[in-house]
């Protein structure tokens, strides 16, 4: 949930990148972190095993700047995504405000984009969210593969409504990575400002 | 819908900032920290004579994960939470009190400050702030997160790579 901090003058969202194992959520984080000048992020913190898997999270806090004398921050997290690091997935997704699923173009990942997607239906109904009410965006990653599924079947698979923004990337490459991050961002300010 | 996890505004924030100064001289521990559950940093404390801190964002991520995943493993055994949550390392240690049911108060210490006084303290500025926040009786300052602002801050999100992937 969103805060206002009204002696340090912020206000602070949580933005969740969420997927499968592999799928490249920590690419984004990592190429977040390298592209944004200095001044407008902090520190990246990454609690991974010794090959490099995340264990727990990824954190990467943002600072937009000021609006009407208010800092907007966001915090960026990536869960784990192997299946038996569901406990550390849950707890990330506390106070969630955004999420981007990062689903793998891998043919022999179809099934897993859609377990993560169903795994993530149910954490938040621990917090008694709904994945429609919640800002929400698609990121396709990994289309460099030669044998990358088609986007169609992977928006059949993940999104059938085809309502969901989706989002065409090479994260490795830094390609897709911008345009979820925004648009995931900007749902979370709309939501924001409509309820008011 | 944009709300403080704590109240700590006006009056009431001079009031725990001095309560956080006290802490600190009292226990002789460097810092003191109250961060909500989602990791965000609310307010803080340094001693004049501790070295500069880490940067305060990891820390309070850190913090804020590692308390839950602690009551994770407690609820693992039946219990409520842990109840006490202390880490000490050579040179320095953390003592961490639960401030409610949104944040946390956290004393960072070296070996100049014997734990005895960091608990005694820590749990004494906890009870003080308690009874701040429930006294608090300062209307809650507004801030209404309208279309306009949603805008200008969608203008600065569209400038936050900017500077370098147009060099
Ligand atoms: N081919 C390809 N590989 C990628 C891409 N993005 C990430 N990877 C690789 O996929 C692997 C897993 O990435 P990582 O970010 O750790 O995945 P995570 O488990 O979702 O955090 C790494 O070897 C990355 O280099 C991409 O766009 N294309
Ligand atoms: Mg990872």
């Amino acid at each position: 949930m969103s805060t206002i901090n009204f002696s340090a003058r912020e206000i602070n969202f949580k933005i969740v990148y969420y997927g499968p194992g592999l799928s490249g959520k920590t690419t984004n984080l990592k190429q977040i972190y390298d592209h944004v000048p200095g001044e407008s992020k902090g520190e990246m913190v990454s609690l991974q095993t010794e090959d490099e898997r995340t264990l727990f999270f990824d954190f990467l806090p943002l600072d937009l700047g000021k609006v009407n004398g208010f800092k907007t921050r966001f915090h960026l997290y990536t869960v784990p995504g192997q299946v038996f690091y569901n406990s550390s997935r849950r707890l990330i997704l506390r106070g969630v405000d955004g999420v981007v699923f990062v689903a793998d173009s891998a043919p022999n990942r179809l099934r897993a984009n859609a377990e993560s997607l169903r795994n993530l239906r149910e954490n938040l109904e621990e917090y008694n969210l709904r994945l429609g009410e919640v800002p929400y965006v698609l990121q396709v990653n990994k289309r460099d593969l030669p044998d990358a599924v088609p986007m169609e079947m992977i928006r059949q698979v993940l999104d059938p409504s085809g309502k969901v923004g989706a989002f065409e990337a090479v994260a490795a490459e830094f390609k897709g990575v911008v345009e979820p991050l925004k648009a995931v961002s900007k749902l979370v300010l709309e939501k924001l400002a409509q309820k008011t | 819908m944009l709300e403080p996890s704590l109240d700590l505004y006006g009056a009431t924030f001079d009031k725990v900032d001095v309560v956080l100064s006290d802490l600190l001289v009292k226990s002789h521990a460097r810092y003191a920290l109250i961060v909500d559950r989602t990791g965000f940093v609310l307010m803080h404390q340094r001693a004049v004579w501790a070295p500069k801190p880490p940067s305060l964002d990891s820390l309070a991520t850190l913090i804020a994960s590692n308390y839950s995943a602690n009551a994770a493993i407690a609820k693992l055994f039946g219990e409520d939470g842990f109840r006490e949550t202390v880490q000490q390392g050579t040179d320095v240690g953390t003592y961490l009190e639960e401030l409610g049911d949104k944040a946390l108060l956290v004393t960072v210490f070296d070996a100049s400050a014997p734990l005895g006084k960091v608990k005694l303290f820590t749990k004494k500025a906890v009870e003080q702030i308690r009874f701040l926040l429930e006294g608090v009786d300062e209307p809650r300052p507004t801030f209404e997160p309208d279309q306009a602002w949603s805008d200008d801050t969608g203008a600065l999100l569209d400038g936050l790579f900017t500077e370098r992937t147009h060099p």
